[in-house]
């Protein structure tokens, strides 16, 4: 009884903190907030190939950045309405992401990595910098539908993009692609041997994460109002990962939260006037704010790496457990382990 | 044509150098290093801070070389020991959080600002070789790298130690069993494998309109990574062929009138191109051999 009230009481919180608090927030504030629900989404869509298939991308910013750069020229370049621009940009994103699906059946594991860095840095420099398409080093300007010009309107309509991605992630694990996903990234030769399509699977979790990862570019692209191919860095791709990794890989809540986290860093950083401790130590410069991820970033991953394997994920479980009023699985604790260290 | 061929061969030399870096840590270990090029940022940026506080030259790029050094330990004790038995992608990213790490760092005590080298012999000289400009410091770096091919191949074939290193990487627990000391080699490699990244970065940068952080990863990570990939990534020589084969390529991407008014960025779209071909057609790399096991001493390299 109580317990239920509990419960109950923290869901209203939770729902009061993501869509009421930022309605009470100047919208230049709210804009901060509307970043941190994309980048959630690219976290989710990065799950997908790391957690779920089991590849590691290190070019995920080249995902991402033909998401924004296909939705600012089809809105800018076309003038075309906000949906035909985000249809065309699911399209074209989940495309790139099965071509490098593609490559990724030949060519595995760290090796594959290294493509995926290459690909990103080439994205960057070269793609990025079709005059005709992108409009070069002055970027493309990306003005918001009219219909969501409004900065807390967009902010909802974001959270709407992140709970659809949401459902479509929990579908695809709740499926047969999920359990043929989990199967393949254990053991491949075992799960073919079941059955189990594996180039069928990886493609599919290429796609699903490519259509995510351009979304997610499309609606940053608004959320800023123009691209510029300078954005897309190698450092960006990094985020990406840590974001991710931190947040735990295969935990949704987590993924979410950790993304989150790092998109607000900055921001946090600033508000929390950890910046003027920092900058109270002498002989050390200034830390400013947008360098806080680059510099703390990845000492919490190392953290969590060495430390910490399960991430913000295997923190928020046991609360998860017990909103949902579930008793704690029976599950060897060990098992677990190693199944949360398999990066 | 020729100039380009030149400067190619020689911006390659420097590839090689940090490829080897990578060859040599991954023939031990396993674990592709995405830190490498840091550890030449952190030599260009110890060398930068020791000769602008009056340090003569040569004092000053070892000060570089120590620092790299100081932080390739500190990786290995930090990060790779403590993720020993992780799976590789797991030490994969780790490393990229290291070499992130670094990059912000550079970036927030640099005060992100470019910073310039002089070259290490004196003026910008330059020496005719066959008819072709080159500077002296293009010629310094042709002279290390085939100085450190010709003590790498002596170390592997001839010394305890490079023996061990080899045995370490075909068979972990065996070389154990023999009385060798891992966590000892772990350590020895990864120290020379910084060095030969800060030893890359110290001398690449004079040659680069100014650095900034990251300068090293930014500049020249992705091109010895194929480099090594070229190698197969398990022969030093490999390394060296892949680094020259590597830059050559961009040079000529670069230099071609077609590629570099339509392709923006056309360097990297070669060696996008190089690297997927070389994985896809050939993955043992131009001099690897068919069988991992084989133990000719081109295999041993």
């Amino acid at each position: 009884m109580t317990g239920r009230a509990a419960r109950l009481a923290v869901v209203a919180g939770l729902v009061a903190l993501v869509v009421v608090f930022p309605l009470t927030r100047a919208g230049i504030e709210v804009n901060v907030y509307t970043e941190a629900v994309i980048y959630a989404i690219i976290g989710l869509s990065l799950n997908v190939l790391v957690g779920y298939a089991g590849q590691i991308s290190l070019g995920h910013q080249a995902f991402v950045g033909i998401g924004a750069f296909t939705a600012a020229y089809m809105t800018t370049v076309h003038e075309q309405n906000f949906v035909a621009a985000i249809f065309v940009t699911m399209l074209v994103g989940g495309l790139q992401a099965l071509l490098l699906g593609l490559v990724s059946l030949r060519i595995t594991g760290l090796y594959f990595a290294l493509v995926t860095l290459t690909y990103g840095t080439m994205a960057e420099n070269s793609l990025f910098n079709i005059t005709s398409l992108t409009g070069g080093s002055a970027g493309q300007a990306a003005p918001k539908p009219a219909a969501f010009a409004s900065d807390y309107r967009y902010y909802f309509l974001c959270l709407a993009f992140l709970a659809a991605v949401l459902y479509v992630d929990w579908r695809l694990t709740a499926t047969k692609a999920g359990r043929a996903l989990l199967a393949i990234r254990q053991d491949r030769r075992v799960a073919a041997s079941f059955g189990a399509d594996l180039k069928r699977y990886t493609l599919i979790a290429f796609v699903v994460s490519g259509v995510f990862a351009s979304v997610a570019g499309a609606l940053l692209a608004y959320n800023t109002g123009s691209v510029v191919a300078s954005q897309f860095t190698f450092q960006l791709a990094l985020v990406f990962v840590m974001m991710t990794v931190v947040g735990g890989l295969r935990s949704r809540a987590g993924v979410v939260v950790g993304s989150a986290f790092f998109a607000l860093t900055g921001f946090l950083f600033d508000k929390l006037h950890l910046a003027a401790a920092v900058n109270a130590v002498p002989l050390v410069p200034d830390l400013p704010a947008e360098l806080a991820p680059l510099v703390l970033g990845p000492l919490l991953l190392l953290f969590t790496l060495t430390r910490y394997p399960g991430g913000f994920g295997e923190l928020l479980r046991p609360i998860g457990r017990w909103l949902r009023n579930e008793d704690a699985p029976v599950e060897p604790p060990v098992a677990r382990a190693r199944v949360a260290s398999r990066a | 044509m020729g100039q380009a061929l030149i400067i190619g061969i020689v911006a390659g030399s420097g590839y090689g150098l940090i490829a080897l870096g990578l060859v040599l840590v991954y023939k031990s270990s396993g674990i592709f290093n995405f830190a490498q090029g840091e550890f030449g940022t952190i030599a260009v940026y110890g060398l930068w801070a020791a000769h602008s506080a009056g340090v003569p030259y040569g004092l000053a790029m070892l000060a570089g070389l120590a620092a790299a050094l100081a932080s390739g330990l500190a990786t290995e004790r930090f990060v790779v020991r403590p993720l020993f038995g992780a799976p590789r992608v797991t030490l994969l990213v780790a490393t990229a959080g290291v070499s992130l790490l670094a990059i912000g760092s550079e970036e927030w005590l640099g005060k992100g600002q470019l910073r310039f080298l002089p070259p290490a012999l004196g003026g910008l000289g330059r020496v005719s070789v066959f008819g072709f400009a080159v500077s002296d410091q293009r010629l310094l770096i042709l002279a290390t790298l085939a100085a450190l091919a010709v003590a790498g191949t002596w170390f592997f074939a001839r010394t305890d130690l490079g023996l061990a290193i080899l045995g370490l990487s075909q068979n972990p627990l065996a070389t154990e069993l023999m009385g060798i000391s891992a966590p000892r080699l772990s350590r020895f490699t990864w120290g020379v494998a910084a060095l030969l990244g800060g030893l890359g970065g110290i001398l690449s940068a004079p040659l680069a309109n100014g650095f900034g952080a990251g300068f090293v990863t930014l500049s020249a990570l992705i091109p010895a990574f194929t480099a090594a990939v070229l190698g197969g990534m398990s022969s030093l020589p490999g390394a060296f062929v892949g680094g020259v084969v590597v830059g050559v390529a961009e040079s000529v991407a670069v230099s071609s009138p077609t590629l570099s008014r339509h392709v923006p960025g056309a360097p990297s779209v070669m060696v996008f191109a190089l690297l997927v071909t070389v994985l896809a057609v050939r993955p043992r790399g131009l001099l690897g051999s068919r069988t991992a096991a084989a133990t000719t001493l081109e295999e041993a390299l």
